[in-house]
């Protein structure tokens, strides 16, 4: 448990780290690229300086429009719904499983627990019905032949925008698949103790590799490129 | 000049004897070898003298010398069954010792050690002398029984009982002859240094140092003076078990069986019968108590809970916790443990998630009766006396002890215990209760807690009335009265009789019950001739009676008394009687020979374990002193408001005490849970809703009654929502199939088409 801890503060702060980081280095929205080389005061300046615009009422009007252009865009009407309970769910899973993997000893207990399970439920449902309606979105074309070249380091680098977000979309998929099936596992009467634990642990860790790869396809497809 | 020698060589043997028994001892390396040896071995007395059987009057033997050349009694000393005063670390709770006093309706868990719920029996003012007298019939000798030379105190008389020694036979004695109700029959009479020689079945025993003089010595001998009520014991060795060296012959186990441990850690169901008693599945397939709860000649044995580690690290104790047996473990004082000790099988748990073995301990699914409605009732050895066997019932059905009670132990694991509910009378001066000891009750109660005291005594005195063939017996709302071996009342139903308060004296012959004094007419002399001998009769002998006031009887209009040991009948001033009714005379006036008060007590208790009225705790706490007096029953503390009404309130002295239990351990398929989930998880499942309802003397419906769940300290809202979930489950279960079939088909053919695209077998579709 205690590995599982460190792994996920220090996996979810590298990849906020870096995600802001290539932010940082990208335009500003005026067009400003910003100057090299790379200076670590600058840049934690420029983190230190957006931490109290991040939780402004401006960044919340901001986030509602992003949300608001995103559901129409790609949810219109009635579907809507499927987005929201899909990340209503994704949201109130991630936030219960990594706070009481994180804070409580214990575990996840009571009716946080009760919850866990019946929005693992409403999450299973709605991604299935994402990948249905959306999956065309991402399929694969003729390029992806050659996504494994681009995978050579640095990662990421010669990976266009659309084939990155296409795989963060799959994966996150298959990970939602990971975890929909390890918590149906353990609701069978066909796994040993042994492997009941061993599905907690596959369980916990596709979570934390949901929830980067959840974190890296929102900054790549939902939220503006430019910086401020 | 003989008995001058004697003090002189006695002196000299007390002088030596402990240089003797401490430097006797040589320390026992064990070779390899699996056998034991056999114990032909000269038997001594506590002097360290040999026992020569044919000797006229042969001391009783003492373990502590028979044994000591090669075992170290000092060490053994310090062992779980005799240090309960001094150990350091006395682990989890365990039983607790139950004062039980029925007459006074008091249950007091005691124990020297520091367990939640218990007393001290040295705050009460108990000493070692009166603990052993209460409970020395279910312990093992040494610690307490066994104290030091100036430990004595004013009541305690160690002098004419001796000391209990350790009965190391009480437990090593593979003979069958080794009987615990003798060592109980010889601790009820003080014979304290002869117990173990007459339990062992070594000997004989006769006399009861009880009734001797608190100046009588061992060294006086028998008594002269009395051969018939004070008798000095005395010892009459079996001859058959000496050789010609005066060695005798000791079946010794070096695993004690289970016999031995039973006779005092029995547990079994109240209402269980003994053909369909389920033992213990360890001891079905043939493993023994010591097999697990084991120690090495230091006695510090085993208990084998989870932790036990922890409390003591001296021990190995996690190497023999189920899951070291059935699971193995990664670590353990003697390295990585194996699973599969002494043949235990390796469960594989199909289906139960793993957050079970975090909460749970093994003893939650597997161990004690299945959760039912209520918790079952227990009697245990201890508490209930079980296993002292003769004329005597010694059996009680207090305390009422229950389980099983899920509480989290101090790692925060559900664990399956045993609870009772405390009863005693108490002094209380602010939030202090002070548990009063029940000579203080009866004391200041007198006559209030002997409501069947005038029943009694008239129907002792019939008894010579009814003659021989007959049992004199009170009949009174539906059930006869007799009277039992004890002095007390047994109560049994009688059909055809109304519940309406009134009362008869009867004679049972064949079984069947019938008026004293038959139905007759007073005013006709012929016919009336014979009954009115009968209650000549009857008035001669209820004159015997001390109780105040004259007998008389009334019936219809006349009045019958005793005048000069003649019958006379006179009009009488009171209403007419329509039943034949005694009645005492004082002072010229009639009262009941049982007080109404009496018979309401009576009445209200016939047939039950409990022992006292609320009426009666109302007036023994007016007899006590209302303002500073409680007593507690139930879970409840019964005072008396301002108004000297008896009220009932919650108080943490009322609370259960509880301990853990471990056996008996069913068979998997016997688990909770082998049906599912929901044995559990159902919104109103007996694991989480059973209702504990308080038990103890006091006859009342203020008990308090709790959830399992408050027990456990979880939300009974939250486990019947949870419950409640567990009936949508399989629904839930093909949705959570089908939402994954989904996904992972569509992930399938993204990844085939990601793959035909990049072997160039599938086109990008123009």
């Amino acid at each position: 448990m205690p590995l599982f801890i460190l792994i996920t503060v220090l996996s979810v702060a590298a990849v906020l780290v870096r995600l802001a980081y290539v932010r940082f280095k990208g335009p500003t929205s005026a067009g400003e690229k910003n100057p090299a080389p790379f200076s670590a005061a600058a840049y934690g300046k420029w983190l230190a300086g957006r931490i109290a615009p991040a939780f402004s009422k401006e960044a919340l009007d901001k986030a509602q429009d992003i949300y608001r252009a995103w559901i129409k865009e790609h949810y219109p009407g009635p579907l809507k719904w499927i987005f929201v309970g899909f990340g209503a769910s994704l949201i109130y899973l991630v936030a219960s499983g990594f706070f009481f993997a994180l804070f409580i000893g214990r575990g996840m207990f009571g009716l946080p627990l009760l919850g866990h399970v019946m929005l693992g439920g409403l999450f299973a449902a709605s991604l299935a019905l994402v990948l249905i309606l959306r999956g065309r979105a991402y399929r694969p074309d003729q390029d992806e032949a050659s996504v494994l070249e681009s995978f050579a380091c640095p990662v990421f680098k010669n990976l266009s925008g659309t084939r990155l977000r296409k795989f963060l979309f799959w994966t996150f998929a298959a990970f939602g698949l990971v975890q929909v099936a390890t918590a149906l596992g353990s609701m069978l009467p066909v796994f040993t103790f042994e492997t009941q634990r061993v599905l907690v642990t596959i369980h916990r860790y596709s979570a934390l590799a949901l929830l980067l790869t959840a974190i890296v396809f929102l900054d790549l497809a939902v939220i503006p490129r430019r910086r401020p | 000049m003989k008995l001058k020698r004697g003090f002189l060589a006695v002196a000299v043997i007390c002088l030596l004897a402990p240089w003797s028994w401490a430097s006797a001892t040589k320390p026992q390396k064990w070779t390899g070898s699996q056998t034991s040896p056999v114990h032909q071995i000269p038997l001594k007395d506590e002097f360290d003298q040999p026992i020569i059987p044919t000797e006229k009057n042969p001391l009783p033997f003492s373990a502590k010398y028979t044994c000591a050349p090669c075992h170290d009694y000092s060490l053994i000393r310090k062992g779980r069954h005799f240090d309960a005063m001094t150990a350091q670390s006395a682990g989890r709770p365990g039983e607790p010792w139950i004062w039980v006093d029925e007459r006074t309706g008091t249950q007091l868990p005691l124990s020297y050690h520091s367990w939640k719920g218990s007393r001290n029996p040295k705050e009460l003012g108990l000493s070692p002398w009166d603990f052993t007298l209460l409970f020395g019939r279910h312990m093992s000798g040494g610690g307490i029984s066994e104290p030091g030379e100036k430990s004595g105190t004013s009541e305690s008389r160690w002098n004419v009982s001796g000391k209990i020694e350790i009965d190391c036979l009480g437990c090593h004695n593979a003979s069958r002859v080794q009987n615990h109700s003798e060592w109980a029959k010889q601790v009820l009479r003080q014979n304290f240094r002869w117990a173990a020689t007459a339990a062992a079945g070594l000997g004989e025993v006769g006399g009861m140092a009880s009734r001797l003089g608190p100046t009588w010595d061992i060294f006086d001998g028998p008594n002269p003076d009395d051969s018939e009520w004070a008798v000095a014991p005395s010892v009459k060795y079996n001859k058959s078990l000496f050789d010609a060296k005066h060695r005798a012959f000791l079946d010794i186990a070096y695993k004690p069986g289970d016999a031995r441990c039973l006779a005092c850690h029995a547990t079994a169901p109240a209402a269980a019968k003994k053909f369909n008693f389920e033992a213990d599945v360890h001891t079905a397939a043939g493993i023994a108590c010591a097999s697990c709860h084991r120690h090495d000649v230091s006695h510090d044995m085993i208990r084998g809970y989870e932790g036990e580690a922890t409390d003591n690290p001296a021990l190995a104790a996690e190497d023999f916790t189920c899951r070291a047996c059935h699971l193995g473990a990664a670590s353990s004082r003697s390295g990585k443990i194996l699973p599969g000790r002494m043949g235990a099988p390796y469960p594989k748990h199909f289906g139960l998630p793993s957050v079970h073995f975090e909460r749970l301990a093994c003893t939650v699914c597997h161990s004690g009766p299945l959760p039912a409605n209520e918790p079952a009732v227990v009697r245990t050895a201890r508490a209930n006396r079980l296993g002292i066997f003769g004329v005597a019932n010694w059996t009680t059905e207090s305390p009422v002890i229950q389980e099983p009670v899920y509480i989290r132990d101090k790692n925060g694991k559900l664990t399956p215990h045993r609870l009772m509910w405390p009863a005693f009378w108490a002094e209380v001066r602010g939030n202090d209760i002070t548990p009063l000891k029940p000579d203080q009750v009866l004391a200041a109660a007198g006559d209030l807690l002997f409501p069947e005291k005038s029943a009694t005594r008239i129907l002792a005195a019939l008894y010579d009335v009814v003659g021989p063939d007959g049992t004199p017996a009170l009949v009174m709302d539906g059930k006869a009265f007799e009277m039992n071996a004890d002095g007390g009342l047994d109560a049994s139903p009688v059909e055809g009789e109304k519940k309406n308060g009134a009362y008869y004296w009867a004679v049972k012959k064949d079984g069947q019950y019938s008026p004293l004094i038959p139905d007759f007419d007073p005013a006709n002399a012929e016919a009336a001739a014979a009954p009115e001998a009968g209650i000549q009769k009857i008035l001669e002998a209820l004159a015997a009676d001390p109780a105040p006031g004259k007998p008389v009887l009334a019936y219809k209009s006349f009045l019958y008394q005793l005048i000069d040991n003649n019958l006379d009948k006179s009009e009488s001033k009171n209403p007419a009687a329509p039943a034949p009714q005694f009645l005492r005379l004082k002072d010229g006036k009639t009262q009941p020979v049982i007080p109404d008060e009496e018979k309401r007590v009576i009445a209200a208790l016939a047939g039950s374990d409990q022992t006292l009225t609320e009426e009666q705790v109302a007036l023994v706490l007016k007899a006590l002193g209302e303002k500073e007096h409680a007593y507690i029953s139930g879970g409840k503390l019964f005072r008396l408001n301002d108004k000297g009404k008896l009220v009932a309130k919650d108080n943490d002295a009322a609370a259960p005490v509880a301990w853990p239990l471990a056996h008996q351990v069913r068979p998997a398929r016997q688990a909770l849970g082998v049906n599912g989930c929901t044995d559990c998880h159902s919104s109103g499942s007996d694991f989480f809703f059973s209702k504990v309802k308080g038990a103890g003397p006091l006859r009342t419906e203020n008990v308090a009654a709790l959830r399992a769940s408050s027990f456990m300290g979880v939300g009974g809202l939250y486990h019947r929502l949870f419950g409640v979930s567990f009936a949508v489950r399989p629904i839930f279960k093909i949705v959570l199939f089908i939402c994954a079939f989904v996904i992972g088909a569509l992930l399938l053919i993204v990844f085939l088409v990601a793959l035909g695209r990049l072997a160039g077998l599938i086109e990008k579709r123009k």
